[in-house]
């Protein structure tokens, strides 16, 4: 998000950075621990995926899991990203989510709330089946925990027929945004109103397939995921 | 219809979900807020969040100069925006047919420096009218200063494709005969109610074009926090 002003502390130092790769270059924004990372991960849905193709840049929305100290990544062979990943290049994912609008005094001093994971590492595909087997059912879980033992089990052709990547996470960074408009001294003297419009994601209502079977009620893990 | 494309960079693989037209590419983009934007550093791809706005045919992004892709564009100008709205979790009755519908903007190109003072004001306040329609005008004018010291860039629509996925499940035929609860999870992103700042004047009342906002329920998410 937008980039202003500069100086600070050096921020929290944990052993995923900072690299001269990952290192937030406002670095009272910084965060390089573990928990921090981790926590942004796991609250994200998409994560823009960043691979150089052919000497250039391609940016691809995709689901994703944490699972332990790995990011997980799923589709179908054919696609372009896949059919590169398999080469095992250097990929950066990207997760970020959006808090608020800081609304200023001034236009140049609006900013958003936000909070972003960057990561860098080489892409490794699994090749085990067992393996892809439970990175595909913690990706189902992760998006809606509880999911994968209520569904029909996954065959050997459709294990076959996805991919796996995943990409270790060694070289990450957390940068934060959280705050208040910051104006210019003199602004504040001004009959404008600032403040902090918070946003955040909802879901829900669960809307049911037209094809689902009488009686069949909406599961208790679906229900968890519904926004009060 | 399909001015913007298919190219070999934008070609969208499942064909049924690509469209290529300005009015597809320019409604996605107009209803994100962060357009994640990547770009080659040494060999190695780099994803950064940015705020952006559509003005016509031009995405329009900003930041200091010091950042890192304004430091790399010299050398390797070429860049791809990505605008993603999430709009539901698609839970079918077997692990491999779940799936999210969403919505989604790609746009290539090598983006230009907008150097005329006047034309980058109206660029920044473009970017900033986008976050609350309307405030621009209420707030304090932009000054030369703060011009000077803002990099902006206008990239040009003119190769880009949008990808959307949306309904329902899409299970195998036999898999419907199982008494599994199927359907979809709506992801909407809400705005909530404005928290004024500290150092308001007393007697400053919250504004239309932020009321206009509070409590609004937008499709759509996934650069959004949940």
């Amino acid at each position: 998000v937008s980039e202003g002003g500069g100086g600070g502390d050096l921020g929290d130092l944990g052993d995923l950075g900072p690299t001269p790769a990952t290192q937030v270059r406002l670095a009272e924004m910084g965060r390089y621990d573990r928990d921090t990372v981790y926590g942004i991960l796991d609250e994200g849905w998409v994560a823009h995926v960043g691979l150089v193709h052919e000497g250039r840049p391609l940016v691809i929305p995709m689901v994703y899991a944490r699972l332990g100290d790995d990011l997980l990544l799923h589709g179908a062979p054919a696609t372009r990203l896949f059919r590169d990943l398999r080469t095992g290049p250097e990929v950066c994912v990207t997760v970020t989510l959006v808090d608020g609008l800081v609304l200023a005094r001034s236009a140049f001093n609006h900013t958003v709330n936000y909070r972003s994971v960057v990561m860098f590492g080489p892409a490794a595909p699994l090749e085990g089946e067992d393996e892809r087997r439970v990175a595909l059912d913690a990706i189902t879980d992760r998006l809606v925990p509880g999911r994968s033992p209520s569904l029909r089990p996954m065959s050997e052709k459709e294990l076959k027929g996805t991919r796996v990547i995943r990409v270790p996470l060694v070289e990450a960074s957390a940068k934060i945004s959280a705050g208040w408009p910051e104006d210019e001294d003199e602004d504040y003297e001004l009959p404008i109103w600032a403040g902090v419009l918070p946003m955040r994601t909802v879901t829900g209502p669960a809307k049911a397939d037209r094809r689902n079977h009488e009686g069949v009620p909406v599961p208790e893990h679906v229900r968890a995921m519904e926004t009060d | 219809m399909s001015d913007l494309g298919p190219t070999p960079a934008t070609e969208v693989r499942y064909a049924a979900r690509g469209r290529y037209d300005r009015a597809t590419v320019h409604a996605i983009l107009d209803a994100g807020l962060i357009a994640h934007v990547g770009f080659v550093v040494d060999g190695d791809p780099f994803v950064i969040p940015m705020i952006y706005a559509r003005v016509g045919d031009d995405l329009l992004l900003h930041g200091s100069p010091a950042t890192r892709m304004f430091r790399t564009m010299r050398r390797r100008p070429r860049i791809c925006a990505t605008v993603t709205l999430v709009d539901g979790l698609v839970l079918a009755r077997s692990a491999f047919h779940h799936s999210a519908n969403y919505r989604s903007a790609v746009v290539v190109g090598e983006p230009q420096d907008v150097d005329d003072l006047d034309e980058r004001m109206a660029a920044l306040e473009s970017i900033t009218d986008r976050m609350a329609p309307g405030r621009v005008p209420s707030l304090r004018a932009m000054t030369e200063k703060e011009a000077r010291g803002t990099r902006v860039v206008r990239l040009p629509i003119t190769e880009a494709s949008a990808k959307i996925r949306e309904g329902g499940p899409i299970d195998e035929e036999e898999d419907y005969d199982l008494p599994i609860w199927a359907g979809v999870l709506p992801l909407t992103t809400g705005v909530g109610q404005a928290v004024p700042d500290d150092r308001n004047l007393s007697d400053v009342a919250v504004p239309e074009h932020v009321r206009a906002w509070e409590g609004a329920v937008v499709g759509g998410a996934g650069v959004l926090g949940r």
